[in-house]
């Protein structure tokens, strides 16, 4: 069973965020559904590896249910997420 | 291919339409020649009742066949039983091929989805939404709906833009010879006025009644001169789906602030003092905007001439209170509006006609002092969308829109900048429904947005304290910065729908979803 | 000052256009324990961002009380935007101290001017309201002291009721030990969101005891406040006309003021002065 996380919720403005950890090489694999999704799928994709490079990311799992995040919060779910996930040990 | 006065690339010809009119300007076209007609007819001689037996005998006395247009009100709103149960009866009767006329469409006629596929219906003209649209804009249909405004409908009736063969009047209460009324009976719905029209122009007209009265009823919306048949049927429309109750102003902090800058705006506009006229609105911003506008009445003395529009209790007290003079109804919302149209002389039945027509001699709108709209989107010339979502979806009739904006010396779009992520602020809207040109402000969380041109509210706004006045270019910026970049909507070639100004040209075209 | 759940992105982007003179970002009560870490990131992300239009930004960290504090002060304190943090639980001027150590400390290591984050006190038992002034006085940093709500009823062993007797007291000291500790006495939180009378008549009689502002939880309540406490126009002309004449015999070289006539005590200068302060005017001319 891979460890996963969570963060984030489906309120207004929000998006739930959840990894799970993948094998090393398998690289970043991305799934974003939701409000924003039909829009804005370029700039979250764009955000969400920034954020992942930032934190020295290379695999992983990451799914996005979004009702209407701006980057911001995107970031902030995704940084949140992956913080969670690495403390799981 | 040409480019109209609103920058829109349209086609001489659209499949399905025929030759399009190019939009010209708010008030560029002027009306020519005469008014179309209904066929000449006369009652059975000797007949002093038109009941027939059932709808299926009203269809087929009608002559109603393939092919052929029919009409609908829409005063029934979400509890309207009747077009559904005329156009079940059609398919049962093998009519195909129809074209349907309503005046809106609600989520309770969403099984006509079904009447769609099946060929029943090819056509549709007037608003769309929720599933209905959708199918339209994922190409399920085979010619392109056609949108028209409240007055617009009227005036495409009365040119001869279309002919309507049958209309289907849902009546409140009626009498055996063909008389309506709308503000009595156990399905009362209070005004009639998207129903005027249809009696006046289609070549045959049926009143379906849950409530039969001894003849003549009183009092009369629609005369009997223009009702050929009528049907008994147990319930013409759920009382809870009619008329939903008191409305109450929002609570919502943020529809409150942008509500509070709309009345601001207006307070500082020449058009505020003793006499002023404004639309009355549903619900959400508009109905919290003449909440604080009351109290800003009260405080300086001023009472109204008239309220315009969709009533609701709210506007009753307004009326009883003596804060507005009249109110003139083209459709009535709850049991209070309901009741008081009955009893109350200076709460006035009006039709679509009255209330919105360019091509008559004076509508209602062109009286109009201030009006409070929304738009899914506006862009940096002020056009406004209120037909597709931000996606290209279509979503909404165009309803009083462009008939208001067009006639009121005051239009606001007041909206959060902000729908989620998506903006409502942006460069180029996906669909022209109004022009910039009778869009005077838009006002959002962020403030005040003056249309340039209308330098006098410019001027009135900047002498207010605390009122923020942004540009523009702010305003698009700052919902560009906030939303980040759009991916473009996908769509095809193919024409799903046409969106025309009040004239009956071509302001802009809705094509099919990718 | 406008509460903003920490972990509610629709409140953080939107909480400062309300018109409050302040808000409050809520890492405490607002938060529930698995979502503090979550909270801490978002707001910090938001300090980062800065964009509160001309509110005053500050931080209700969890007390010292808890695990989680140190990590709150680390997240927040290095932005430029936040003029303040709200420290729950203050008991003692013990506590200030061990606040003020740790705010030091993030603060150097931060290039930001040591001593320049505020700290707000939240009084909430007994013993909090019992050392208000030495709390108050504890520390430069601190710019107010607030007494508590439910936690500060319940320490006094009674219950919330709806004309507020048992916070009068309470209340009444905090004013005095604010003043004589040289910091604004701020009032607690009125609950019933929809009883806008109620707020209303809380805030007249707090506004008469001296507290120099209110705390809210709902945007709705604003215009309420802001009703009490903003001066009238005719309250302003007043205070006006007393400053003009404070500053003409001051340039004069006379100790007395004269207005319409009449001799003006020092006293009134000073409350001319703080009408002032309010209504947002700071030059006479």
């Amino acid at each position: 069973m891979s460890r996963t996380a969570q963060a984030g919720t489906l309120e207004s403005m929000d998006c739930l965020v959840t990894v799970t950890e993948a094998n090393a090489g398998s690289g970043i694999s991305l799934g974003i559904t939701g409000s924003s999704a039909a829009r804005f799928k370029t700039a979250m994709e764009k955000k969400v590896h920034e954020v992942l490079a930032a934190m020295g990311v290379k695999d992983i799992d990451i799914a996005i249910q979004d009702n209407g995040a701006l980057d911001i919060v995107l970031g902030a779910r995704v940084e949140t997420a992956v913080k969670r996930l690495e403390r799981e040990e | 291919m040409a480019l109209n006065a609103a920058g829109r690339d349209i086609p001489d010809f659209i499949e399905g339409y025929g030759k399009t009119k190019l939009f010209q300007g708010a008030f560029a076209v002027k009306p020519d020649g005469r008014k179309a007609g209904a066929k000449l007819r006369c009652a059975e001689s000797g007949c002093t009742d038109k009941r027939v037996a059932d709808i299926k005998a009203a269809i087929i006395a009608s002559g109603l066949k393939s092919g052929m247009t029919v009409s609908f009100h829409h005063h029934l709103r979400n509890g309207d039983y009747v077009v559904n149960m005329v156009i079940d009866a059609c398919a049962e009767l093998g009519i195909r091929d129809l074209t349907l006329f309503p005046t809106a469409l609600f989520s309770v006629h969403n099984k006509l989805v079904e009447h769609i596929k099946s060929g029943v219906i090819s056509r549709i003209m007037g608003s769309v939404n929720g599933p209905i649209g959708r199918l339209i804009s994922e190409g399920g249909m085979g010619v392109p709906v056609v949108l028209r405004s409240h007055g617009g409908r009227p005036r495409a009736v009365m040119a001869g833009d279309v002919h309507i063969d049958v209309a289907f009047i849902a009546a409140p209460t009626a009498d055996k010879y063909g008389n309506i009324c709308g503000s009595q009976g156990k399905s009362a719905c209070g005004s009639l006025g998207y129903a005027f029209t249809d009696a006046q122009y289609a070549d045959c007209v049926v009143a379906v009644t849950d409530n039969l009265v001894p003849y003549p009823a009183s009092p009369i919306s629609i005369p009997q001169m223009y009702a050929d048949f009528v049907v008994e049927v147990p319930s013409i429309g759920d009382p809870a789906g009619i008329v939903s109750g008191t409305t109450r102003v929002t609570r919502d902090p943020l529809r409150l602030l942008i509500s509070r800058y709309a009345s601001q705006l207006i307070e500082a506009s020449p058009y505020f003092q003793d006499g002023i006229s404004f639309q009355t609105g549903a619900g959400g911003i508009p109905l919290a905007v003449t909440a604080f506008m009351k109290d800003a009445m009260i405080k300086r003395g001023i009472k109204g001439s008239f309220g315009l529009g969709g009533i609701s209790g709210y506007f009753v007290d307004l009326l009883k209170d003596g804060l507005v003079e009249k109110i003139m109804d083209v459709q009535s919302f709850d049991p209070e509006a309901v009741r008081s149209i009955g009893v109350n002389p200076n709460h006035i039945e009006i039709s679509a006609d009255w209330y919105a027509n360019p091509w008559n001699s004076g509508a209602a709108v062109n009286m109009l002092d201030v009006v409070i709209l929304g738009a899914t989107e506006v862009d940096t010339d002020f056009n406004a969308n209120v037909n597709t979502e931000a996606d290209g979806a279509l979503l909404h009739g165009t309803g009083g829109h462009q008939d208001t904006a067009a006639g009121a010396k005051l239009t606001i779009i007041a909206q959060p900048l902000l729908r989620g992520r998506i903006p409502c602020v942006t460069d180029n809207v996906c669909t022209i429904t109004t022009p910039g040109e009778v869009i005077d402000a838009v006002v959002t969380e962020y403030g005040i947005t003056i249309n340039p041109k209308r330098k006098d509210l410019l001027d009135a706004c900047s002498q207010v304290k605390n009122l923020p006045v942004v540009s523009m270019e702010e305003l698009a910026a700052r919902a560009k910065a906030m939303s980040g970049p759009t991916d473009p909507v996908e769509n095809t070639d193919r024409i799903v729908g046409v969106v025309e100004w009040r004239d009956g040209t071509v302001i802009d075209v809705i094509r099919q979803l990718a | 000052m406008l509460y903003l759940p920490g972990n509610n992105p629709n409140m953080l982007t939107r909480g400062y256009l309300f018109g409050s003179d302040g808000i409050i970002l809520d890492l405490e009560d607002a938060v529930p324990m698995r979502e503090k870490d979550a909270a801490r990131i978002l707001v910090s992300k938001y300090l980062d961002l800065g964009e509160f239009g001309s509110c005053e930004v500050t931080v209700r960290i969890n007390g010292v009380d808890t695990e989680y504090w140190k990590e709150d002060l680390a997240a927040v304190l290095p932005y430029k935007s936040l003029s303040g943090i709200r420290a729950p639980k203050v008991d003692t001027p013990e506590t200030v101290k061990i606040l003020d150590e740790e705010m030091s400390a993030i603060e150097e290591k931060n290039n930001i001017p040591v001593g320049h984050t505020q700290i707000f006190c939240l009084l909430e038992t007994a013993n909090g309201i019992w050392n208000a002034y030495d709390i108050a006085a504890a520390s430069k940093r601190v710019t107010a002291i607030i007494p508590g709500g439910e936690d500060l009823t319940a320490d006094l062993k009674t219950s919330r009721s709806y004309e507020g007797t048992e916070l009068e007291w309470s209340r009444r000291m905090i004013v005095i030990a604010a003043r004589a500790a040289g910091v604004d006495p701020l009032d607690t939180v009125f609950p019933r969101i929809t009883d806008d009378e109620g707020l209303r008549r809380e805030t007249e009689f707090i506004k008469q005891l001296g507290f120099a502002g209110k705390s809210i939880i709902h945007p709705n309540q604003i215009p309420v406040i802001n009703a009490v406490f903003t001066p009238t126009e005719q309250e302003i002309e007043k205070a006006l006309k007393i400053m003009r004449a404070a500053k003409e015999s001051a340039a004069r070289g006379q100790g007395a003021v004269s207005v319409d006539g009449r001799m003006v005590d020092a006293p009134v200068v000073k409350r001319a002065e703080y009408v002032l302060q309010r209504a947002g005017i700071t030059e006479v001319d």
